[in-house]
């Protein structure tokens, strides 16, 4: 009887356990996902509860008007609608990081910050004035880290670029390395929220939803990850033009450069080469072997450490997750990923992220979107505060050392991506072209920023189906990099 | 000794004049909404009946006041929730309360006065078995499992029946130190219930034996070859059943297909988040829009209108109902009862968890109620029948101390 009684006191304690279980995960998953469960345009509450507030503005960082309210006076009360910018292109420019009141681009800052923008932030003494004093309850409004002029510059850039007539279709992220604040963050093709509509899934946002291979760009984490193991990143490597590495089935299978056959069939190689030139030309023999020296588990520690495979749960910005593969890590795709193909995906978010991390000595910034939350009562309630996501490249003299290759790719003879390069600022940066089955060209991509604290720019371009980074994407860059440079100090 | 006499009734008492204006604040708050005369006349119902269940059964029937305010807490806030999604299924929820206050004095009182199991034990095994193959032969498929019989036009779930007598056969097994023999009755009602497809049911009785049969032999054997066998069975059911195949897919990622299979998950999470800690208040929110929140979702409704704190706090009073179980069961003098007040307190425990946690997203989603406030004649019948149970041994400990008291006393003049 006596060990009967204390078994039972085991039985208690183990459905404590699960009690205390329960309560820990609810309390877990509402602080960190309550706020992303309300703000989904599947909250059919919201919706209802939206009715009777007037939603804040939504001003860029300039303090131009994106997004304000017209309220009309009706026989039973009032109605709110929605008014955007005078101008299409500026409509068009920003509306995948607005949204829509409609809610087809979905995370936008007016679904994702229904929260601010309808007053569910305010206080129960403020809700309290506002029905005692019959006021109009109206939400906080808000100041995007986006620069409108910014935004609708890199809109007409990018369109001009359809030479068939087709939209382009792609994603351009541009933001603020040291703080996180972004200023551009769109997607292509894209939609007047006004008309609606168009071919190549307008709706969808590119920007932070897509999620594209990152082909050579990943390359600065390859490299990241050589340069953080003292036993491989003093070698140096031969180039034969073509690795030899097995597949899943047990076969030999070659991974070349691009245009490392030449026309007469021959291979072109780069011979004895070291990690900086292979970085600069892209040379994807010398990295491919690298990841292989690596081995997958250190490739992977370090592209985790750059936020692949992280479930992304910033305040301003709904991102998707970034993956590494991990089913079927044969040689050959071992040595696939080093050069960023094989299962490898990315958003164009993350892929700026990447590029911020390295040109802040390592460490990432959260990416943010809100300047400033004001108060219907003209109270700020809530500003900016850069903050750091993750540590990146642990070691900072690494990061300098990457800046450096990064600065070779753009500036020194040979570099992949020289068209990005800008008179008086020292730009760094990445090209890559990821190879997507079912497509005629390949996905055009270009991460880098100006290495300058004074300028603290970083950006990503992905292009899909337009052809190498280096001649698509990369004078993209060049065009964003002087803009903001002979524009907008104002804007960072 | 004299203290503490005089300090539990006060405690029980604060708690039952609390529930009473909850409850009583409530169904006012109701009325006011739309004039509503019935939720007046059950402002003042609902709260007479706590009265009357928890102070005056206590007089003449064998009971445990503890255990009795805390349950009535608990049915009553599904009354009150069932009121305010739809006032006919509030009002007869109340009418089901009055039938299970019945059914569970019924069980107090033969666990109270029932002294030869044997018989009743071993007619247990076939009454068992025989409930569980009925929805075979004449089941209703509902939600992918086929486990609801309407005999002569009523309809019932047999699974929930089977608790109790499943309860008592594995009892009287186990204080027998029948383990091999408990083992075979759990696996056959296991094996029915999995042709039924109703695995969150199957969950249930396993956990319970499971903890039953540890309790009784102190085996780490046991657990290990029960943990074994039911992830053996989880397997089993999950490579066999394409609906248990989709909800451990919608389980893992509800977001993918938020119209469809996922859309029950979703609406819940929204709906909890929707209420955040403190919930939108009584009759603000819209928990219309979740699907089955009347049972396997009221408790999701209970967060979004009364926020997650009293969620937590609705927690904590399962956990108090469970620990008073177990309180009992470790009371009690022989093995038989302790066995029973445990496998009470264990089934009540398990269905909470698995259901909330259901709700909360943190397993898979299964098909159970919540005991005591989900809507249900069969289901709140069950689980105030297993308070009834620990009441019953509850009262068995009570008269054997007094038993033992007056003795005492007895013996104490004979020494005079």
């Amino acid at each position: 009887m006596k060990q009967l009684r204390h078994r039972i006191r085991s039985v208690g304690l183990l459905l404590c356990a699960l009690f205390l279980l329960l309560g820990a995960y609810g309390a877990y998953s509402l602080t960190n996902y309550g706020s992303r469960w309300f703000s989904t345009s599947a909250n059919s509450w919201l919706r209802g509860a939206k009715q009777d507030v007037i939603p804040g503005d939504v001003y860029d960082v300039n303090g131009v008007l994106l997004a304000g309210s017209a309220v009309t006076e009706t026989e039973d009360g009032w109605t709110a609608t929605r008014r955007y910018h005078d101008s299409a292109d500026v409509r068009r420019a920003v509306v995948h990081v607005l949204g829509d009141a409609a809610g087809r681009v979905s995370n936008g800052v007016e679904t994702f910050m229904a929260q601010a923008l309808y007053g569910f932030d305010q206080g129960m003494a403020e809700r309290m004035n506002d029905y005692l004093s019959g006021a109009r309850r109206k939400g906080d409004s808000l100041t995007l880290t986006i620069d409108s002029g910014l935004c609708a510059y890199i809109l007409n850039k990018v369109e001009a670029l359809s030479a068939s007539g087709a939209p382009p279709r792609g994603a351009v992220v541009v933001m603020n390395w040291k703080t996180g604040a972004v200023l551009a963050e769109m997607s292509f093709p894209t939609f007047d929220p006004l008309a609606g509509g168009g071919e190549g899934e307008p709706y969808f946002n590119r920007a932070v939803q897509g999620r594209y291979a990152p082909g050579s760009t990943f390359k600065t984490v390859t490299a990241a990850a050589v340069l953080s193991d003292p036993a491989l990143s003093g070698r140096s490597y031969t180039c034969t033009g073509a690795l030899s590495a097995q597949d899943q089935e047990g076969t030999v299978r070659e991974i070349h450069d691009a245009g490392s056959v030449s026309a007469q069939g021959t291979l072109v190689s780069h011979g004895q080469i070291d990690l900086r030139r292979a970085f600069l030309v892209s040379c994807n023999n010398t990295f491919a072997s690298a990841a292989l020296q690596l081995t997958d588990a250190k490739l992977r520690r370090q592209a985790m450490a750059f936020g692949f495979e992280e479930n992304f749960l910033f305040r301003d910005i709904v991102v998707e997750n970034s993956s590494y593969p991990d089913t079927d890590r044969t040689e050959w795709a071992v040595a696939m990923t080093g050069i960023g193909q094989s299962g490898l995906l990315a958003t164009p978010m993350h892929l700026c992220l990447i590029a911020a991390a390295v040109a802040n000595d390592g460490v990432m910034m959260e990416p943010a979107l809100v300047r400033q939350a004001i108060a219907s009562d003209g109270r700020l309630r809530r500003e900016l505060v850069p903050q750091a996501a993750r540590r990146a490249i642990a070691d900072a003299d690494v990061a300098a050392l990457l800046k450096e290759y990064m600065a070779d790719v753009v500036n020194a003879e040979g570099g992949t991506g020289h068209q990005a390069a800008v008179a008086g600022a020292r730009v760094c940066g990445k090209t890559g072209s990821a190879e997507v089955d079912g497509q005629e060209n390949t996905n055009a991509l270009f991460i880098g920023f100006i290495d300058d604290p004074d300028t603290p720019v970083a950006l990503s371009v992905v292009l899909e189906d337009m052809g190498s980074g280096g001649s698509c994407a990369a004078p993209l860059a060049h065009d964003i990099f002087e803009y903001i440079l002979q524009n907008g100090r104002e804007m960072l | 000794m004299k203290k503490k006499k005089q300090r539990k009734p006060s405690a029980s008492r604060r708690l039952l004049g609390l529930t009473m204006l909850f409850y009583g604040l409530a169904f006012l708050l109701l009325y006011l909404y739309d004039y509503d005369l019935r939720a007046l006349a059950l402002a003042g119902a609902v709260p007479a009946l706590i009265f009357v269940s928890v102070r005056g059964l206590p007089r003449v029937f064998p009971s445990d006041r503890l255990l009795l305010s805390l349950s009535s807490f608990l049915v009553a806030l599904g009354v009150l929730v069932l009121y305010r999604l739809n006032p006919e299924r509030g009002i007869s929820q109340l009418i089901n309360y009055m039938v299970a206050i019945a059914a569970m004095l019924a069980c107090t009182l033969a666990v109270r006065f029932i002294r030869r199991w044997r018989l009743l034990a071993w007619l247990a095994v076939p009454v068992s078995l025989g409930l569980l193959a009925l929805p075979l032969v004449y089941g209703t498929e509902i939600y992918g499992a086929k486990n609801w019989v309407t005999l002569f036009g009523f309809g019932f779930q047999p699974s929930e029946l089977v608790k109790l007598s499943l309860l008592v056969s594995l009892s009287w097994l186990l204080s027998r130190r029948k383990v091999i023999l408990a083992a075979l009755v759990t696996l056959a009602c296991l094996g029915l219930l999995m042709l039924q497809k109703d695995l969150g049911t199957a969950l249930l009785y396993f956990g319970m034996a499971l903890l039953m049969m540890y309790a009784s032999t102190g085996s780490p054997l046991v657990l290990m070859a029960g943990a074994g066998g039911g992830a053996a069975g989880a397997y089993v059911g999950y490579r066999m059943f394409a609906h248990v195949k989709r909800r451990v897919a919608v389980w893992l990622n509800p977001w993918a297909d938020r119209q469809g299979a996922g859309y029950q998950i979703v609406q819940g999470l929204i709906a909890i988040a929707n209420g955040g800690p403190w919930g939108t208040g009584l009759r603000l929110g819209n928990p219309g829009v979740i699907p089955a929140s009347f049972n396997d979702y009221i408790f999701t409704v209970i967060c979004h209108e009364f926020g997650a704190l009293f969620g937590v706090a609705v927690l904590g009073i399962y956990l108090a109902v469970i620990l008073r179980g177990l309180a009992i069961a470790r009371q009690a003098d022989q093995t038989f009862h302790a066995l029973m007040s445990l496998g009470c307190a264990a089934m009540i425990g398990l269905q909470t968890f698995v259901i909330v946690g259901g709700n909360i997203k943190l397993i898979p989603l299964t098909g159970v109620t919540l005991p005591l406030i989900s809507y249900g004649g069969t289901s709140l019948v069950s689980s105030m029948c297993l308070v009834g149970v620990m009441q019953g041994v509850s009262a068995v400990n009570r008269a054997r101390m007094q038993q033992a008291r007056e003795s005492a006393l007895y013996e104490g003049e004979d020494a005079l």
